[in-house]
């Protein structure tokens, strides 16, 4: 029984979205001029130069077109569905999380999971495309591959924990809307995803070792194209997993923080 | 006690900023915010027993829904305590929650994007009820709110009424034993008021739920409510029957009649006094002394057939919305 409601939280946005088709089409559209746009700069970019911050034109656009194809794992159109926390609390639906036999945590991190699984496909999808079309390149071994696919399970682990921060956040002041522009703005330029962190001054790059975010998608990037070599994987993997942790325990307090503090419209 | 509720000196408190007026109180509001306590509900007692349909009652603001949202286990109260079919709602959250269903007025717990017989399924699932045992009770709610003609649709592109009645299967499919319903009918027409008020009906004389019910609605509340809890500004005012509520407040009838004889003399009647008095037509209503203990219309109807002969009598009374204006009025002055 227990995973069979799991089963049928995870599914809400995957159904959701194939009862909108015109969302699934635009999702295609954007997905296709961002990856055709990406490899288009990162080839121009690399027209007249060999190696620069140690990477070469198939790694840079290799992992530019990642980048895009990742970023796609949580980026739904969940405004749409009015299914944001923020949207909860400001229609005061939010009190039905707390009527369920069903603790609040689980059903946000159920629901996450099945939005991730969803843009995965997606993904996947766009990755064996751009593959068959030799605009990015395979993995170097099995082992990188595998590595790769560990991180950024790890990544992805982490990203879900910044976001329901983010969420969380809306319990003491309804609102993230700014909070989530400046997250987001961080997210893409800290993670990776505007363009690989190795491009960065030194200074940059030490500062985004302190924080979560080069964990979601740098590290894993940076795996899969050799520009960490394997031999590094371990220590890198650790601090992701370690990210995990402080982050779990983190929204772990909050979650019971904001059991205390939900309000609602009215009454 | 199954499907009971038990509420004892339950108050509630919340701590607000205070917003001053204009630029500058604007920015020492941000400097140096005041905080100020608001006891939304003070010192509140009442129980409502199994399969009774009780409707909480007060102007806006008067703590209502902060009743209810401690009774579901949402809110915490200040002090007092709680009991739903047995079960501390605050302290066990979840297992409260199997013994209750509830609807928010217009706010729907159903899933935006998805048909409505969707969101009964994960409900099914999350609620854990057996497949046979969800599919009989989907089909006594078809019955009783013609789910089926809409429930293949979208919720995004319900009407206000369909949402409603999903919104009210959906709170009863895991089929609890206590409901609390805060204002379901608001905003929906007079057909479908009906269809929910006959569903409520059959859902607490059929199948024993008790049901907490709180509007703005007398008609609902003259239609399905046996007992009338009436709180303001936090405090409970009044408990008691629909009844007993008339007499204390709605004493406000006339009975009009036309006496046989227009040169009869009339006189006063034990608790009845004369409003006035033209030729063969006379308006008697309640003595102003007698406050709650003034007789009922059908006492006074009865008094003035068998003093006076009479060709012909009719009456007016105060409707239940009159009643509780009457009651809001005193409990505002006290």
């Amino acid at each position: 029984m227990a995973l069979l409601h799991a089963w049928r939280t995870a599914r809400v946005t995957p159904l959701g979205e194939l009862h909108t088709p015109p969302r699934m089409t635009a999702v295609l559209l954007r997905l296709t001029v961002q990856v055709v746009l990406v490899a288009s700069l990162w080839h121009g970019l690399y027209a007249h130069t060999g190696t620069t911050a140690g990477m070469d034109r198939d790694q840079a656009v290799t992992y530019a077109v990642l980048a895009v194809l990742a970023s796609r794992l949580r980026e739904l159109d969940q405004y749409a569905g009015r299914d944001t926390v923020l949207q909860h609390m400001h229609f005061g639906t939010i009190v039905y999380w707390y009527l369920r036999p069903l603790p609040p945590q689980r059903y946000h991190a159920l629901r996450a999971l099945g939005e991730q699984l969803y843009g995965f496909t997606w993904a996947l999808g766009g990755y064996v495309v751009c593959l068959a079309a030799g605009v990015v390149q395979p993995p170097g071994s099995a082992a990188v591959a595998g590595v790769f696919a560990l991180s950024l399970l790890l990544g992805q682990l982490v990203l879900y924990h910044v976001m329901l921060v983010l969420d969380q956040l809306c319990f003491w002041t309804v609102r993230n809307n700014a909070a989530m522009l400046i997250l987001v703005f961080a997210q893409n330029l800290l993670s990776g995803v505007y363009a690989p962190l190795w491009f960065f001054p030194d200074w940059f790059v030490t500062m985004s070792a302190f924080l979560p975010f080069q964990a979601t998608l740098s590290v894993p990037l940076s795996l899969y194209i050799g520009r960490i070599p394997l031999s590094d994987a371990a220590g890198q993997l650790a601090v992701q997993a370690a990210w995990v942790l402080l982050l779990f325990l983190f929204t772990r307090f909050l979650w019971r923080r904001a059991a205390r503090r939900v309000m609602s419209q009215g009454g | 006690m199954s499907g009971s509720i038990d509420v004892r000196g339950l108050s509630r408190t919340f701590h607000t900023t205070v917003r001053r007026p204009g630029f500058t109180g604007a920015l020492r509001s941000l400097v140096n915010p005041e905080r100020v306590a608001k006891q939304a509900v003070c010192d509140i007692s009442f129980d409502v027993a199994p399969g009774e349909l009780l409707a909480l009652l007060g102007p806006n603001g008067a703590g209502k829904s902060t009743t209810i949202k401690v009774l579901t286990g949402i809110l915490t109260p200040t002090s007092g305590t709680a009991r739903v079919a047995g079960v501390v709602p605050y302290e066990e959250r979840e297992r409260n929650a199997r013994n209750i269903g509830a609807v928010f007025g217009q706010r729907t717990q159903l899933w935006w994007d998805l048909p409505v017989r969707e969101s009964f399924a994960i409900l099914r699932d999350i609620y854990e009820v057996p497949k046979a045992e969800h599919a009989a009770r989907l089909k006594e709610f078809d019955d009783l709110l013609d789910l089926s003609s809409f429930w293949d649709t979208r919720v995004r592109h319900l009407s206000l009424g369909q949402r409603v009645r999903s919104d009210l299967a959906a709170a009863l499919l895991h089929d609890p034993q206590v409901v609390f319903l805060d204002e379901p009918t608001i905003g929906m027409d007079v057909v479908v008021k009906e269809q929910v008020r006959e569903f409520l009906r059959h859902q607490v004389e059929q199948r024993g739920r008790t049901v907490l019910l709180t509007t703005h609605d007398m008609t609902e509340v003259e239609r399905l409510a046996e007992r009338v809890v009436l709180i303001n500004h936090g405090r409970l005012v009044l408990d008691g029957s629909l009844d007993e509520i008339r007499r204390r407040f709605g004493s406000t009838w006339q009975v009009r009649a036309t006496l046989a004889d227009a040169h009869t003399e009339v006189q006063p009647l034990p608790g009845i006094e004369v409003l006035r008095h033209e030729g063969a037509r006379v308006v008697f209503g309640p003595a102003s002394c007698e406050g709650a203990d003034a007789p009922t219309v059908h006492q006074a109807l009865k008094a003035v057939i068998e003093r006076y002969e009479v060709t012909d009598i009719a009456i007016d009374e105060a409707d239940l919305e009159d009643v509780m204006r009457a009651a809001y009025v005193h409990a505002e002055a006290a």
